[in-house]
């Protein structure tokens, strides 16, 4: 089966209201509804958040979020963010601990969540994903999907298979080649690639000095000055047409956005496995002080445990290719055949395979929201936005 | 007296109706005054003193330094800001070029009773929403869009056009889309003030057309034509959404370059931004209406 052989009859039987398995929660509509900040890949199934709803066994007040960190910062340490809602997502490895530091989240009570004992052993102690849901010790996030982002190329263009970032940075795709327009994973995955190829002398990746972040910006600069980029996509559907519409060729992206460009225009659009590494990087839900100070705890917790189920990872897994966060996820697939045909179990052990892949990848690194040099980073990204 | 009373208990309202209107009259005269300096004035002095605040890890603190200035002026931002400013000019000429002969044409062969409907007909289109219409652009410039198709299934290019989208071009041809009606309007104004027995004399002397437009409908026109061009320059030059969506790597105006400084967390560079690019806008303002006096275009010509 090709990689990417998942169509929008499978979507749609995986993610429609029929999958809402007997024994969920029954809903608590009764209470005030969970005012959640969060962006459309924070759930599954139906658009209007129904299918979540009614398995967390909650009322749930969806408002719509960007992937952009300023905004949450802004919103949440000096807008009115802890007013508005109850609940927020946002880029794990970091941002808690800017939002922890703010006295803008809370702690929470994992003892309320009982699927957190099927955790994926990477948030324990010492494991690589530990601190990306603490701050300072305590438990303060939970999170709900991660991946290693990777290169997006069309095998139908090309013909061949790619494995190395090279490709982005390669003449052959002069001006068909494109990144995302956000520092944090573009600076991350050309630091990698510089590293690991030996063309520059960086540390960490994930948390450069000024110095490597000004090599890795001028390296950006210099590539961009002899027409390498066709442009630096921001947003979902622009990263999907880009690639859709063949104007560009390769691209450095998340996975939805290759899964929805193949579906769209049918032709063989890939997600490598890159030998330098990858950014890895997981996303988390917070309880913000307001939420708690207005008694909307038990909501929470009922969306958290959601989130750590098999029932929300395989859906998510399936729909938007991201890992799941909990461990189970392949026995719940192979004790609901109904929802998972043999075609769609085959293309969801593919893409657990690749995924596999990628994050056994030694070069990886981990997200950093928050640098320790975040001004060094911020203002050559400006300059490498200007040039 | 109970006459007296009578004529007393009439004046007092009659007082008071006057005291009324005139207060009205007042503030009616004053609002202008008001309106300016909450929405403009005010906004315009916190931007200025935001600009030299100390910038934190999240947002800013009082003090006073000229570090986003100076990082304005001694990096790429500038360039970019001249190069947008160039290209906002550019929209203009092309606008200028498409629009101002429709509201000439309009004026001069369309019957008066006619007039302002036909320019409303023109207009229509862009009354939805901008984001959509320069959204839709892209599948008609990219690469495989409508543009490139139609060429190479002519005959006429055998590689697709590249230079359309994600460039400065693409960044003109957003504006011109988006920002013509502002010429039409400011233009047939302009022309609607002018008599039409003007144009008979030039016919009945037999001035070529040519002639007529340069040496009589520009002149009288000009006034309109300069409020329609600063609307599309301050535009060309504030709107992020278009070098955004159309634009590419380069490709970006001082809105761009001000929410860029946004999304870095930079707000007293954005606020710098902001100072400048309304300072800029307000000398071109001045110089033109001392050059054209803008408050012709509502005062009908004598």
């Amino acid at each position: 089966m090709r990689q990417l052989e998942f169509n929008r009859r499978m979507f749609v039987s995986l993610m429609g209201s029929t999958a809402i398995a007997a024994g969920m929660p029954s809903l608590a509509f009764g209470a005030e509804a969970l005012k959640l900040w969060a962006p459309g890949v924070a759930k599954v199934g139906a658009n209007d958040w129904s299918d979540m709803k009614a398995a967390a066994g909650i009322d749930i007040a969806p408002i719509a979020k960007s992937a952009r960190a300023d905004e949450a910062i802004q919103k949440m340490v000096v807008g009115d963010g802890n007013k508005l809602y109850d609940a927020m997502t946002d880029n794990g490895g970091g941002m808690e601990d800017a939002l922890g530091s703010q006295n803008a989240i809370a702690k929470l009570d994992v003892s309320r969540i009982p699927n957190f004992k099927n955790i994926v052993p990477d948030y324990n102690e010492g494991n690589i994903g530990a601190h990306t849901i603490r701050y300072e010790g305590d438990i303060v996030a939970i999170p709900y999907i991660s991946n290693a982002d990777s290169l997006a190329f069309n095998h139908d263009v090309i013909g061949e298979e790619l494995n190395s970032w090279d490709a982005l940075f390669d003449s052959q795709f002069k001006g068909r080649a494109a990144m995302q327009n956000d520092y944090g994973p573009t600076l991350t995955n050309t630091a990698i690639y510089l590293k690991q190829s030996g063309k520059q002398d960086i540390e960490n990746p994930s948390d450069m000095t000024a110095a490597e972040v000004k090599g890795v910006c001028q390296f950006l600069i210099d590539q961009k000055k002899k027409g390498q980029f066709r442009t630096f996509w921001d947003g979902f559907q622009n990263g999907v047409q880009l690639l859709s519409s063949e104007e560009v060729l390769v691209s450095s992206c998340w996975e939805p956005i290759q899964i929805f460009a193949a579906k769209k225009n049918g032709a063989d659009i890939r997600y490598g496995t890159m030998k330098e590494g990858h950014q890895a990087w997981n996303n988390i839900l917070m309880l913000t002080k307001g939420g708690q100070a207005r008694g909307m705890e038990e909501q929470f917790y009922k969306l958290a445990n959601l989130y750590l189920s098999p029932w929300f990872g395989a859906r998510t897994l399936a729909g938007l290719g991201f890992n799941p966060q909990m461990t189970g996820v392949g026995e719940y697939i192979d004790a609901h055949p109904d929802d998972f045909d043999a075609n769609v179990k085959q293309t969801l052990a593919e893409r657990l395979k690749r995924k596999a892949a990628r994050d056994s990848v030694k070069g990886n690194s981990w997200q950093n929201v928050f640098p320790k040099e975040m001004r060094a980073f911020q203002d050559w990204w400006s300059k490498e936005q200007a040039a | 007296m109970s006459d007296q009373k009578k004529q007393g208990a009439g004046q007092t309202p009659g007082t008071s109706s006057s005291d009324l209107s005139r207060k009205l009259s007042t503030l009616l005269f004053i609002s202008p005054l008001i309106f300016m300096f909450l929405f403009f004035a005010l906004p315009m002095m916190f931007t200025v003193v935001f600009s030299v605040f100390e910038r934190t890890m999240f947002w800013m603190e009082p003090g006073f330094t000229l570090f986003a200035y100076e990082n304005f002026f001694l990096s790429a931002r500038f360039n970019n800001f001249l190069e947008s400013m160039y290209y906002s000019l550019i929209s203009v000429i092309v606008c200028f070029i498409l629009g101002f002969p429709i509201a000439v044409f309009v004026r001069k062969s369309v019957p008066q009773v006619a007039q302002h409907r036909v320019v409303l007909l023109f207009i229509l289109p862009f009354m939805v929403s901008e984001i959509i219409r320069v959204f839709a652009l892209r599948p008609v410039l990219q690469r495989n869009g409508l543009v490139n198709q139609t060429l190479q299934s002519l005959g006429i290019i055998e590689e697709p056009i590249t230079s359309i989208l994600y460039t400065h071009t693409g960044v003109v041809i957003g504006e011109v889309m988006s920002f013509l009606p502002f010429i039409v309007f400011s233009g047939f104004l302009a022309m609607e003030a002018i008599p039409k027995y003007i144009f008979e004399v030039c016919s009945d002397l037999g001035v070529r057309p040519l002639r007529v437009f340069k040496d009589v409908i520009i002149p009288l026109a000009a006034p309109g034509v300069f409020a329609g061009s600063v609307f599309i320059f301050i535009n060309g030059l504030g709107v992020a959404l278009i070098p955004n969506i159309l634009g590419g790597p380069g490709a970006v105006n001082a809105g761009l370059i001000a929410t860029q400084a946004i999304v870095a967390l930079d707000m007293p560079m954005a606020m710098a931004i902001s100072a400048i690019m309304t300072a800029t806008l307000m000398g071109l303002l001045f110089i033109g209406h001392k050059l054209f006096d803008i408050t012709k275009i509502l005062s009908p010509a004598s």
